[in-house]
């Protein structure tokens, strides 16, 4: 092998070009979001440092060595590994909610020397690999019910961890990651439908209660629903079955309002309504919206955005990098970022779908939902289409962990794709 | 194993769900940054760029000598904008503040809703009124914890004497849904504006407003103003001062002689007819009203039975009672209806008219008496003898040619007429037949219909002592007020000359001996107001020195009884501290005059 293949990861050439762009993109902006604020503004904001800048090189050297051994350690290997590498990262997660410290009213780092670590993000590979190997078992291809709910019980033991860091973003990524995983495992299409629906059914629930003080538009969804149940074949038992379940979260949702702390309301309130407290809650989510909006078709150029200079765009170098990225570039640059991310997941799908061995399908799936979950979350949030929850854009907002984390996973993604043929 | 064919239809559904979703996304970025770009610059400029509307300081309201009697001092409040303060959650913009400075939460709530009710929330709650330094610091320096949240100082009028001028200046206040400007740029007044609610700050209100500026700051996150490049799209241009004639030595000494009787007095020179003092006792402190009052202090006020508010000078009408006499007697002798020495038929302690007889107030009658000295002990039987060879409206002319029956000072919205009634009047008001020439016998000595403000009775003095020189009564020298023309009193001058020794008669020797100066000659005439309500009023008007006359001065003491006891000696008081203040007086008119001169 000569050393310039060695240096390069193996696979899915597509898969590491986006990885290259994407990481080049990322640095083209925090060098823009680091530019010093113009005159007086620096003495009010003092802005994000060029450290950020550099730092992020730094991470990105790292990153790509940790995805070179990624995509090089064999997977057999892996799959081996893959549970006590889990009770590990579970260790981590308990140590830092005993004994962490609280930064900013959460325990989520561990500070070793000058580095600051997210457990959670380490969980999030090992949660991958874990699911991919307990999924992965079955060699006769059938299903087992078995297997789904331990894997729901992996699932919900490091959700419950995070959140009590509290990081609700990051403990949704393992619900989102498992949802994936367990449908490419074959899970029947009315469970999936009944969970779905009832997710729905308390949403437009809490709509009716909480915002618009009427019952009509529960009243409209359910009217709906019994429409569909009428006109599809069904079992009656399994049409029961569903219906029941959307009445139930539908009028258990205001008792489980009530519960929340005032403060988690007025969040999810401002989501409805961000001018409820345009310089609190729902600031973030106006001033970003205003950044891309004011972008329109090709951007006020690099390095020109007014919202991120005058530091109306706060986090803008972390999870709200997507702003600035629709200010400058425009909505061609945003659509760009998009499409690379686009071809990554495609590819992922595709790789998970050819890939011989169980767990390296589950695998490829893990780590594609989680990239769809994490850009399809944090792009509708910068938007304004979801409420404002940390969650960074992979491999594009400033923070090691998750760079570092990101880059794991394509280097998992690399590996399936390049052994696809192979065994 | 070979992917089965589920797999492959997983495969489509995963795919189709991807795209559906990065279609949204890519849909939504399109609508924000295609169709509604144009909204969303604006909005990003407007981030930066706020317009501030800068209000002019108001003009400043100086006594003749420019002694400061109304200025503006600045106050800094601590503002919200009430549509965007969330009201919840413990980190929470409002939860900081009313921790910090232990606001009553259920109180600055309730102001919270009420201000977001108010103007569509478009206008700012001010949290803390009046705000301390410690306070301003703990927000200035957490700025970046508050967004929203600012510092605003804001001019509040000063009344530097309080109560002594309060009639006279007035006071401002914030301006009410009429004075709004609805239409955009004619009175240019805005929500939360001063403007002069009475007195001369209502009056001289276009002097002293001044124009507002408007300027373009730039912003940062927080709201806060940053950078020191405000473009000022329009300039600020301060309001003028405005100079009384008001002299606060006089003002002062005119307070102390009038005490705490309910009294009003006005003092003007004979010369130019500027007003020197001018006192309405009880008096309201002006300065209550610029700070928010709470309705209990403005019920009090409000409710007061001495009317603290109600600004005798010119509001308030009395009958003359005996002041008028020397109107009846030059309207008498200018028509040759009788002479400087006529002996009428003697008085008994009244005239009998028709079925009813009028009393002289001295019950045992005057005796003999001829037109001077009817004047001197004020014979009222005398006065209903003159009367009834006159006729109303000869009376009434007469009284015109002195001021008497209309508004003079032109300044003074609440200022009031009086009435001097005319054949015309008395038939609108009791119909062409219903009254007799009987209510002669009350015009002649000032009782009856007739009505005049103490400002008149000023004016009255001041022209018999100067033979019509003065035109009307001042009370702004700066800006300079037009010119009105000298009146040309129709009478000879044997009769005014007449009618002033009467006067200095009175004094010396009649019912006005309470204002005798030590070598100063006074003229003067007592009188007593008929109060149908309680004790009748004491009325007193004077002016000195009688030879070479400076100054005229008017007082009424409400139900106090007779003037000359109870009026002439506030009088005598008030013009000893004129005359011995005079020569202090003229040095200072001197210097401010070289001020002037040099000036110019």
């Amino acid at each position: 092998m000569d050393p310039l293949t060695l240096l390069l990861p193996p696979g899915d050439r597509r898969i590491f070009l986006a990885w290259l762009v994407l990481g080049l993109i990322s640095l083209a902006v925090l060098w823009s979001v680091t530019e010093p604020i113009q005159g007086p503004y620096e003495q009010l904001d003092p802005g994000v440092q060029k450290g950020v800048f550099y730092r992020q090189i730094l991470w990105l050297c790292i990153s790509y060595c940790a995805m070179l051994v990624a995509a090089r350690l064999p997977l057999r290997y892996l799959n081996s590994i893959a549970i006590p590498l889990f009770l590990f990262s579970l260790l981590l997660l308990v140590l830092i909610l005993v004994a962490g410290p609280t930064i900013g009213g959460a325990r989520r780092w561990l500070v070793l020397g000058p580095m600051r670590i997210q457990p959670s993000e380490l969980a999030k590979v090992t949660f991958i690999l874990v699911t991919a190997n307990i999924l992965g078992r079955s060699t006769t291809g059938s299903r087992s019910l078995f297997a789904m709910l331990t894997s729901f019980v992996v699932m919900v033991v490091p959700l419950m961890l995070v959140l009590r860091e509290p990081d609700l973003g990051t403990s949704l990524v393992f619900l989102a990651v498992w949802v994936g995983m367990v449908f490419w495992y074959g899970v029947p299409g009315i469970l999936l439908v009944g969970a779905g629906s009832a997710a729905l059914s308390a949403i437009i629930s809490f709509y009716s209660e909480s915002v618009v003080h009427q019952a009509w538009p529960w009243a409209v969804y359910l009217l709906g629903l019994l429409i569909v149940l009428y006109l599809v074949r069904l079992s009656i038992p399994a049409k029961v079955t569903l219906l029941s379940l959307n009445i139930v979260t539908g009028i258990g949702i205001p008792f489980f309002w009530d519960k929340l702390k005032t403060y988690q309301q007025e969040r999810i309130l401002t989501f409805f309504d961000p001018s409820r407290d345009a310089f609190g809650s729902g600031y973030q989510a106006i001033q970003s919206k205003v950044a891309i909006g004011s972008g329109g078709l090709f951007g006020t150029h690099y390095l020109q955005g007014t919202q991120k200079g005058l530091a109306f765009l706060p986090e803008r170098h972390t999870d709200f990098i997507y702003s600035v990225v629709g200010e400058e570039l425009g909505l061609l640059g945003a659509v760009f970022l998009l499409a690379v991310f686009l071809i990554v997941i495609m590819r992922g799908v595709h790789h998970g779908t050819v890939a011989r061995r169980p767990f390296a399908r589950f695998l490829a799936i893990g780590v594609v939902t989680y990239f769809t979950f994490h850009v399809v979350v944090n792009v509708a949030i910068t938007t304004g289409l979801l409420p404002v929850t940390g969650l960074p854009l992979p491999l594009i907002s400033y923070g090691g962990s998750n760079l570092l984390t990101s880059s794991l996973l394509l280097g998992l993604l690399l590996n399936v794709s390049s052994r696809s043929f192979d065994d | 194993m070979a992917p089965d064919r589920d797999l492959f239809l997983r495969n489509r559904i995963f795919r189709a769900v991807v795209i559906a979703l990065f279609l949204v996304l890519t849909i939504n970025l399109f609508v924000m940054m295609v169709p509604r770009h144009s909204f969303y610059k604006d909005q990003a400029l407007e981030n930066r760029q706020v317009r501030f509307r800068v209000r002019a300081p108001r003009g400043r309201i100086l006594d003749r000598f420019g002694t400061i009697l109304a200025d503006n001092m600045y106050i800094a409040d601590i503002t919200v904008p009430p549509s965007s303060v969330a009201e919840t959650g413990p980190d929470s913009t409002l939860a900081r503040l009313m921790s910090w400075f232990q606001l009553p939460r259920q109180e600055t709530l309730e102001r919270l809703q009420q201000a977001k009710a108010k103007h569509r929330g478009r206008r700012r709650l001010v949290l803390v009124a009046n705000a301390s330094m410690s306070r301003i610091s703990a927000v200035e320096e957490r700025g970046r914890q508050l967004p929203g949240v600012r510092v605003e100082s804001r001019p509040r009028r000063r009344y530097i004497f309080g109560p002594l001028l309060a009639h006279m200046v007035g006071y401002v206040g914030e301006v009410g849904q009429a004075e709004l400007d609805t239409t955009d740029g004619v009175t240019g007044y805005r929500l939360g504006d001063i403007i002069g609610k009475q007195g001369v700050e209502a009056a001289f209100e276009d002097v002293l407003r001044g124009s507002s500026g408007v300027k373009l700051e730039e912003v940062n996150a927080s709201g806060r103003v940053v950078g020191r490049r405000a473009v000022w799209l329009q300039d600020v241009t301060p309001g003028n001062d405005v100079t009384l004639s008001i002299s606060l030595p006089l003002q002062n000494a005119l307070a102390d002689a009038i005490g705490d009787r309910t009294a009003c007095a006005v003092a003007m020179s004979t010369v130019t007819g500027e007003v020197l003092a001018a006192y309405s006792n009880p008096s309201f402190d002006p300065n209550l009203l610029t700070v928010s009052i709470t309705s209990e202090e403005w019920a009090r006020l409000v409710n007061d039975p001495a009317k603290p508010f109600f600004n005798r000078i010119v509001a308030a009408t009395y009958p003359p009672g005996s002041l008028y006499k020397p109107v009846t007697s030059l309207a008498g002798l200018g028509l040759g209806l009788v002479t400087t020495t006529s002996v009428l038929e003697p008085c008994l302690g009244g005239w009998e008219f028709g079925d009813r007889f009028f009393r002289c107030w001295k019950r045992g009658g005057h005796g003999e008496v001829d037109h001077t000295e009817a004047m001197v002990h004020s014979c009222d039987t005398f006065y209903y003898q003159l009367g009834l060879r006159l006729n109303i409206d000869q009376l009434a002319e007469a009284a015109a040619h002195f001021g008497l029956g209309r508004r003079c000072s032109r300044i003074f919205p609440e200022e009031a007429a009086g009435n001097i009634p005319t054949t015309a009047w008395y038939d609108r008001r009791f119909g062409v037949g219903g009254w007799t020439r009987g209510v002669l016998l009350n015009n002649a000595i000032g009782q009856g219909e007739i009505l005049v403000t103490p400002l008149q009775m000023t004016l009255l003095t001041a022209r018999i002592a100067s033979g019509g020189a003065v035109p009307n009564p001042v009370f702004v020298v700066s800006p300079v007020q037009p010119l009105i023309e000298p009146v040309l009193l129709p009478y000879e001058e044997a009769h005014m000359d007449w009618c002033r020794e009467a006067l200095v008669q009175t004094v010396a020797r009649g019912t006005g001996k309470a204002a005798i100066l030590p070598g100063i000659a006074v003229a003067g005439k007592t009188g007593t107001a008929q109060n149908p309500h309680g004790e009748d009023h004491a009325w007193f008007m004077c002016y000195a020195p009688a030879d070479r006359p400076e100054v005229a001065f008017a007082i009424i003491v409400e139900n106090a009884g007779h003037g000359g006891s109870e009026a002439a000696p506030v009088a005598g008081q008030w013009l000893r501290s004129y005359f011995a203040k005079e020569l202090e007086l003229s040095a200072l008119e001197n210097t401010a005059s070289e001020r002037a001169g040099e000036a110019n």
